[in-house]
């Protein structure tokens, strides 16, 4: 399993690898949307990500635009919107652009573990069917 | 404004016409019933009038027959007179009988012997009579009986001849419309007199007289100038008189146009089968040629006693009619002056009592204008008065009100405006402190995971952890205050919800030892509300309440249906028994961060929160406390729930503020 992250904050990205590391998941990281979208349409084994963790507030193209783009690239991947707090507004939002699952910073290492196991069983689950 | 003044005027215009509706009324009564009464009054009047007159006009008649009479009588008593057998000796009585018929107008006089047989006659031609025997019913009567007879005498046409050929002539007044009219018997009516003539008590003969009716002038304009005095009525006769022969007019007043006598017509036969057939007196209204009149006819009886003609008399009813008509004429032009008076009067008047109205009618506009001091004239002495006493406390309470109002809306103003900034500073803090946050979060618990920590160092972390999380809460409410969320309304029954949010908090009452009652109104209206938002509000008050209240108070929370400015609601009260509020904090407490709470304990967000999500349900808070004694916050929210214009402004609030906290 490897899970990419988008996030301009280093602190927030360095966490969450750290996280996920401890659940002997791989996650590659990117600072920017474009970096995001480069990395997901880049060829090779390396290059397959079976999630996405994208911030929503971000300098330059913010968190919708990169689900609007990861499902141009890879329709059927999961993504978790991480926001600083969740609206009704963001939520709607997120819901138009199709992402998966939502999680409020700040969040514990198992908030984070428990938002991933449960948005790809739920992929899982459903592309099982 | 023209429509205001359209409709004072439609004011002023009812009252007018009411009253000259009303005034129309009564006099339109009045001349019906009084014109009517008055009518009638009149004319008994004249027919009691016609009465008389017919009487008068009877003694009339008869005092021409007594006049005869008395003058034959007394010529029969002279003592020297005469040798009436005797041809011989009749030059006296022949200038006595000559006599006679000059002054008295008689158009036959004449005396016979004790047998009948003339011995002169009075004559206009020279045909010598004497020693024929009288055919005068008069004279074969005082033959009869030797008594004097006097009256009313029919003679016929060879009688008339026999007495004098000229009155054949004069008796002649054929009814034209009769067809057998020329060949029928000309007969007269005549006045006649008979009395009979004695010398030393024997019987020697009879002198008799009499005059013509037929086209006689004498009595009728006697009638005419006695009774009715020879009035003319416009033009036309008051009175007339008119004698009938049978039905057959043969002497009249009555002139037609041309200034002849109306003779020779019929009466009608109604009047001849009453007056005739029954020999009854007859009063009534008839036509005389172009003119109404009240007539009145009674029989004319002759000497045997039969009915052969009819006395008549009539006034003209113009005379009476138009004291009628004078009467509602003069009526009506008293009406038209009453409803001009009334006009004149209603429009001076309604304006008096308008003006002060338009002077109310144009303050009410400026009033709605905005202008609250609006000029309203002078206060009148009357109900209006009253009225104007009442707009100027009523525009009083306007003005305190309106002042009120803005100083209310001042303040709310400003607490908006700082919630707005507060909450912008505080979204926009909470989303830099976030990611953080998520870093220290994120390393105390996975250093906490490890196995190898000393108790001392896992305890220290675990404090970090603990004051982590509370900073993560601190942020959640902060941001909580800032965000205008949408609210997601659905309709509630206050009741339940609260009921709901009682059972969250009654084990920390319990605790506490603190009575946590609540009593709900039956048939309250369901309110449209958010409902997670409205139980944090509860819960926050109850909270609140708890904190402040000692062991063994209480609270107590009821709603019930008020509505405010018409729009239906439902209040809730939450009383507490606690420490109450000072006077300083009041001002306060309402404000972000405001806590008198310990550090960690409150976040002074809670009401700030609360004051947002009432408002924005389009309800009001208010508070009322009492140092030592307990707090009372009250709540109302509408049953339609949040206005509709408010809906865009929080959408565009909470697109900004999102915007930083995402
Ligand atoms: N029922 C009450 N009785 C007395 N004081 C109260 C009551 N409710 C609120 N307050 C005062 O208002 C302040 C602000 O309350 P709130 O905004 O809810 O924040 P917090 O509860 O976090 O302090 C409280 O600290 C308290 O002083």
């Amino acid at each position: 399993m490897k899970i990419l992250i988008v996030d301009d904050d280093a602190i927030v990205v360095q966490s969450c690898i750290r996280i996920l590391e401890l659940e002997g998941i791989k996650a590659s990281s990117a600072g920017s949307v474009e970096m995001g979208a480069k990395l997901l349409s880049a060829e090779g084994a390396s290059a397959s990500f079976d999630l996405i963790l994208t911030d929503v507030k971000m300098p330059g193209q913010d968190g919708f635009e990169m689900i609007r783009q990861a499902r141009e690239i890879q329709p059927a991947i999961p993504i978790i919107m991480m926001t600083g707090y969740l609206t009704t507004r963001t939520m709607e939002k997120g819901c138009c652009y199709a992402a998966d699952n939502y999680i409020a910073k700040p969040f514990t290492p198992d908030e984070l573990i428990d938002a991933v196991r449960k948005t790809t069983l739920r992929q899982k689950g459903e592309t099982g069917k | 404004m023209p429509f205001f003044l359209e409709k004072m005027h439609s004011i002023r215009f009812k009252l007018i016409t009411s009253l000259i509706a009303v005034s129309l009324f009564v006099f339109l009564v009045s001349i019906l019933v009084g014109g009517n009464m008055m009518y009638r009054s009149v004319i008994d009047e004249a027919n009691n009038r016609i009465r008389q007159d017919l009487n008068v006009a009877r003694v009339i008649y008869n005092d021409r027959i007594n006049a005869i009479r008395l003058a034959l009588e007394l010529t029969a008593s002279i003592p020297e007179y005469p040798e009436t057998s005797s041809s011989s000796d009749t030059l006296p009585a022949t200038k006595v009988i000559h006599q006679l018929g000059r002054r008295l107008k008689l158009d036959f006089v004449g005396m016979t012997n004790a047998r009948g047989q003339i011995i002169h006659q009075y004559r206009q031609d020279s045909a010598n009579t004497t020693g024929i025997l009288s055919k005068n019913p008069l004279v074969t009567s005082v033959l009869n009986n030797q008594q004097p007879i006097a009256g009313t005498v029919v003679l016929n046409k060879g009688q008339l001849l026999f007495e004098n050929p000229s009155l054949a002539g004069r008796a002649e007044i054929g009814p034209k419309k009769k067809s057998d009219s020329k060949n029928a018997e000309i007969t007269a009516m005549t006045i006649g007199v008979a009395v009979p003539i004695f010398v030393d008590e024997t019987f020697k003969g009879v002198l008799y007289g009499g005059f013509l009716l037929n086209k006689d002038t004498d009595i009728v304009d006697k009638i005419g100038e006695t009774v009715f005095k020879n009035e003319i009525y416009e033009g036309r006769n008051v009175g007339t008189a008119t004698i009938f022969y049978n039905d057959l007019r043969i002497a009249t007043s009555v002139k037609n146009p041309l200034g002849e006598r109306a003779l020779g017509t019929l009466s009608s036969p109604e009047v001849s089968r009453h007056v005739l057939g029954e020999g009854e007196k007859w009063t009534n209204r008839a036509r005389v040629l172009n003119d109404w009149y009240i007539t009145a006819y009674e029989p004319i009886i002759d000497i045997f006693g039969q009915r052969v003609g009819m006395l008549y008399v009539g006034v003209l009813e113009a005379p009476y009619a138009d004291i009628r008509t004078h009467a509602i004429m003069i009526f009506t032009s008293i009406t038209l002056a009453g409803v001009l008076i009334a006009i004149v009067l209603g429009w001076l008047f309604t304006g008096r009592i308008m003006q002060p109205v338009t002077h109310l009618i144009q303050a009410s506009v400026e009033i709605s204008n905005g202008n609250l001091s609006p000029d309203i004239g002078p206060i009148s002495r009357d109900d209006i008065g009253r009225l104007q006493k009442k707009f100027l406390i009523m525009t009083a309470a306007l003005k305190e009100k309106e002042k009120r109002h803005k100083v209310e809306d001042e303040t709310r103003l400003l607490q908006s405006e700082k919630q707005a900034s507060v909450g912008k500073l505080a979204a926009g803090v909470a989303h830099e402190i976030n990611n953080p946050l998520t870093a220290v979060l994120t390393f105390t618990h996975l250093i906490l995971r490890r196995k190898d920590l000393s108790d001392e160092v896992r305890s220290d972390l675990e404090i970090v952890k603990t004051q982590t999380e509370r900073v993560r809460k601190i942020v959640k409410s902060l941001l909580d205050f800032s965000r205008q969320t949408v609210i997601k309304t659905e309709s509630t029954e206050i009741n339940k919800l609260i009921e709901d949010s009682l059972g969250l908090m009654k084990n920390q009452a319990l605790i506490q030892d603190i009575n946590l009652s609540f009593h709900g109104a039956d048939n309250l209206p369901t309110l449209t509300l958010d409902q997670n938002q409205f139980q944090s509000v509860l819960i926050n008050m109850i909270i609140n309440a708890l904190d402040a209240t000692p062991p063994g108070g209480h609270i107590d929370i009821q709603t019930m249906q008020v509505d405010v400015n018409r729009e239906r609601g439902v209040e809730i009260t939450i009383a507490d028994t606690g420490s109450g509020i000072s006077p300083d904090d009041m001002g306060q407490i309402f404000d972000p961060f405001f806590t008198t709470k310990e550090v960690g304990e409150g976040t002074g967000l809670g009401l700030a929160v609360t004051v947002g999500i009432i408002e924005r349900h389009g309800g009001t808070i208010k508070v009322q406390s009492q140092m030592h004694k307990g707090t009372t916050f009250t709540l109302w929210l509408p049953c339609r729930g949040r206005k509709g214009s408010s809906d865009s402004q929080t959408d565009e609030e909470s697109s900004d503020i999102e915007d930083i906290n995402s």
